[in-house]
């Protein structure tokens, strides 16, 4: 476990402040223009002594990545319109297979490796898939410097590295390359 | 706007209930998984923003509203970390389909290991 550093520390704190005004409620307050200044305060000292425990499990990299403007506005992006959709799509996909007298199910573990480099990158891409009804990540490891994802999939369309990552996470890695790289 | 809640509520009751059917006819334990998946997408997050329509436009409670969203964030952060959590358990502990599945590549991969 990395010591944590004063950025991380710090962009920690900016995070936890911004939940700490949307639970108070304080972010409608604020303009409304009848905010209470010992709320803020306290959510100041509050996020700052949680911030410095809880640093070096939450940053690992660069501490200001996220806060740059293009990388939010992707962020938001994926996670208001391209996740939902792929979300949606493969949702139906299994109620349909589930509803359906044969059942059709053909499931299988499949391995797929992954080009993203970073750890969030990775984690993000991870728990996109698990999210996704129809496929869920079960281990990820690291051979030769190329990390490859076991994934459990209810319909095994190819068994192929390259085409079935296409399938199960194409448009997902990349988005999340645009956030993260 | 009260016809797009119940829409909304309605579509999350839908697939909770394909997702609970599914559940109960999957062959095996990882396919039920992804099955329950089913549930914890679209069955929860349907019912939370359907809440959240209701909070702001019919309690007025802005509050309440932003409260269900951070539910719905933190709810979307964990499930899936659950739900990889338990299908490796499982594979680890050696629950297998009874039912061949089409390919193996992480069981092949953990024999050659060991």
């Amino acid at each position: 476990m990395k010591k944590s550093s004063f950025p991380a520390v710090l962009s920690t704190a900016i995070l936890l402040y911004l939940f700490w005004l949307l639970i108070t409620g304080q972010i409608v307050s604020i303009f409304r223009g009848d905010f209470s200044v010992q709320v803020l305060i306290a959510g100041v000292i509050v996020s700052l002594l949680v911030a410095v425990f809880s640093a070096r499990f939450f940053i690992h990299e660069k501490a200001f990545y996220l806060w740059n403007p293009m990388r939010l506005i992707n962020l938001l992006l994926y996670a208001l319109i391209i996740f939902p959709i792929e979300l949606v799509k493969a949702n139906v996909d299994v109620a349909i297979r589930a509803l359906k007298p044969s059942l059709p199910v053909n499931p299988g573990i499949v391995k797929v490796p992954v080009d993203v480099k970073s750890e969030y990158a990775q984690s993000m891409v991870a728990n996109s898939i698990t999210l996704t009804p129809g496929t869920i990540t079960m281990d990820i490891t690291e051979e030769d410097g190329q990390t490859n994802y076991y994934i459990h999939w209810i319909d095994v369309a190819t068994q192929d590295p390259k085409e079935a990552g296409d399938a199960i996470k194409g448009t997902l890695e990349k988005w999340t390359r645009r956030i993260w790289e | 706007m009260r016809i797009a809640i119940d829409i909304l509520i309605g579509i999350s009751v839908f697939f909770a209930f394909a997702g609970v059917v599914g559940m109960l006819r999957m062959p095996d334990s990882f396919c039920r998984m992804q099955s329950s998946t089913n549930i914890s997408t679209l069955g929860v997050l349907g019912v939370i923003i359907g809440g959240i329509l209701y909070a702001a436009f019919f309690l007025g409670d802005a509050g309440m509203a932003v409260k269900l969203a951070g539910m719905g964030l933190f709810y979307i952060i964990t499930s899936p970390i659950s739900g990889h959590a338990i299908c490796k358990g499982a594979y680890k502990h050696g629950v297998r389909p009874e039912k061949e599945m089409v390919c193996d590549k992480y069981g092949e991969d953990m024999v050659e290991e060991e």
